[in-house]
């Protein structure tokens, strides 16, 4: 019977530079099939900026404005290219829904979209642009829903999480 | 994931590295206040930032941090003879003073000036509370001193400790701001470990394994909250603050000590990671203080004379697979300093970032890469000065409280996560 070699320590070998020579490569497909929904009219600008980035599966959607609570079958997206989407659609086969705000304008719709992904098993993750007192609203109408909400002043921070998940 | 250029970017410290500058702007703890414990005790040998350093402390108590190596013949200073208010060469007795300076060149003529012409890099080194702070940057930009809450509260208020870790400062950082891990890696350490245990936030961290984050920009970095559900109609948040370039506290549990740590590079593949305990209204109790050097809470217990943890990838971190088992611990690694480190040098000295599957959970990682980035770029193009420098950045604090849903952690929480003397921190 072979005798297996034995080490004093597999994890010093293991996690050494020379073993990592030895970990598998191979490409990483995009595993995720991500929608990019904004929800104001500022937020619709920073989508369409970064619409044109390297994406594999991601699509992106801007919607009107709105007050009052709406429902998801009432929520009308448009794609950058401007043709019209009901939210329903959008959704079926994505993982992943990342909502764009800039202000309050985009509270009823953030709901009605986080409570759609909800009921879907949809991932959400809410960005919020800006200095975070103009959209809280939008805010607090996502935080029940979305997974993570990051509040931040840098537009490239939407770009940069869409990246990191290789959207 | 990471583009490669990025990830050689941030984990890259050397001399003339963007990030090696980023670090030279701010003081970074060189070493623990216990490894010079008195004039004229033995240099320490000390490695920043990929730089060959001999710490020691002169025979009027001053404190110095100079080139490890002779001028002359690159002999290194450690085996010098701490003597004299200077540090002598032992293989031809050239003297050094704690500013570098060369102060005595036997081999010259008596009143020779020559000495006077040699003197070896040099930073400050400064104690403010257990450590030696050192700045390693552009001398006429040396920032004001830290300000961080547990190097300034009374001394038996606070611990400090420190440990090796052999892998890149940033793998050790992230793993600062990754809330999510907690309830999976620690939850043994909930309910066992006795800096830890008995806090009524250990419930909400136990029963609601699939927190949502919010991450917010500060001042000095970042905030990221983690909420779980609470009682009826509220949230359990834990915050957890981020000071640029490598500060971050835990949020608390209960009335035991809070907790944090400073991510110091040694080189590119190494690590020290300062691990401290205090608290803001009470000395800390025998049994506390006790506990935290028996390794316990976020510090390690070491082996003897070093900072070396006894639990170490050269015996496989003692893993107990049976502990693991019998549920009590999660990985099978004891020690919530463990836990953490055994992972996060399982991924390799340098962890191959292109190769990440991120999810949204990870955005606290994600943006704290970004502003690192972002101020290193800035620093080197335009000598922007980056956030954390500024001593008002680091009165800032953990914190974890119960909040109705509908109210904003930030908004809430204002006071909670600014460090206020002698004011206890909010916990729950």
């Amino acid at each position: 019977m072979a005798t297996l070699p034995m080490y004093a320590s597999e994890s010093a070998r293991a996690a050494s530079a020379s073993e990592s020579r030895y970990r598998i490569t191979v490409p990483i497909a995009p595993a995720r099939n991500a929608r990019v929904i904004a929800l104001d009219a500022r937020s619709a600008a920073v989508a369409r900026r970064i619409s044109d980035g390297p994406w594999a599966n991601a699509r992106f959607y801007t919607c009107e404005a709105t007050r009052g609570r709406r429902r998801a079958d009432e929520v009308l997206l448009h794609g950058i290219d401007g043709v019209p989407a009901a939210l329903d659609d959008m959704l079926r086969g994505t993982d992943v829904v990342v909502v764009i705000a800039t202000d309050d304008s985009g509270g009823a719709l953030a709901a009605a979209i986080g409570s759609a992904c909800s009921a879907r098993a949809i991932t959400t993750a809410g960005v919020v642009l800006g200095d975070g007192f103009e959209a809280d609203d939008a805010v607090a109408a996502l935080r029940p829903h979305a997974r993570v909400l990051l509040l931040s002043a840098d537009e490239s921070d939407a770009f940069e999480l869409l990246r990191a998940l290789r959207v | 994931m990471l583009r490669q250029d990025i990830n050689e970017l941030l984990t890259q410290t050397g001399p003339g590295t963007p990030m090696g500058d980023l670090f030279r702007q701010y003081w970074i703890p060189a070493l623990l206040a216990e490894e010079l414990p008195e004039n004229d005790s033995p240099p320490v040998r000390v490695k920043l930032l990929s730089e060959r350093l001999i710490a020691f402390r002169d025979s009027d108590g001053r404190y110095g941090l100079i080139d490890e190596f002779c001028a002359h013949r690159g002999a290194s200073l450690w085996f010098g003879r701490n003597e004299g208010s200077g540090l002598r060469c032992p293989y031809h007795g050239w003297k050094y003073d704690v500013t570098g300076q060369c102060v005595e060149v036997p081999s010259e003529a008596d009143n020779s000036s020559f000495c006077e012409n040699v003197k070896l890099r040099a930073y400050p080194l400064v104690k403010v509370g257990d450590i030696l702070w050192t700045y390693m940057g552009d001398p006429a930009k040396r920032p004001d001193l830290p300000e961080y809450e547990f190097a300034h509260v009374p001394q038996e208020q606070t611990y400090t400790s420190k440990r090796w870790q052999q892998c890149n400062w940033l793998q050790a950082f992230e793993g600062g701001i990754d809330s999510s891990h907690v309830t999976f890696l620690h939850s043994g350490g909930l309910k066992s470990d006795p800096l830890f245990k008995g806090a009524k936030g250990n419930e909400y961290n136990m029963k609601d394994t699939k927190p949502f984050f919010e991450v917010a920009d500060s001042e000095g970095g970042l905030f990221v909250g983690a909420r779980r559900n609470a009682e009826e109609g509220t949230y359990y948040w834990r915050i957890t603050p981020w000071v640029m370039p490598a500060f971050t506290m835990v949020p608390p549990r209960g009335d035991h000590p809070v907790h944090g740590h400073f991510w110091v590079p040694i080189d590119d593949e190494n690590c020290w990671t300062y691990s401290f305990d205090y608290h803001p209204a009470r000395p800390l109790t025998a049994a506390e203080r006790q506990a935290m050097i028996d390794g316990h809470g976020v510090h390690s217990k070491n082996i003897p004379g070093t900072y070396r943890p006894v639990a170490n990838m050269d015996n496989d971190y003692l893993i107990d697979r049976e502990a693991q088992k019998r549920g009590e611990t999660y990985s099978g690694v004891a020690g919530i300093a463990m836990q953490d480190a055994s992972l996060q040098e399982s991924m390799g000295p340098i962890v191959d970032r292109t190769k990440e599957r991120l999810v949204p959970a990870d955005s606290g990682i994600i943006k704290a890469r970004q502003k690192l980035r972002k101020a290193a770029i800035a620093l080197r193009d335009e000598g922007v000065t980056p956030p954390g420098v500024d001593t008002a950045h680091h009165r800032v604090r953990s914190a974890a409280v119960v909040l109705p849903q509908a109210e904003s952690f930030l908004d809430s929480c204002r006071d909670a996560v600014k460090a206020t003397p002698g004011v206890p921190h909010s916990s729950v």
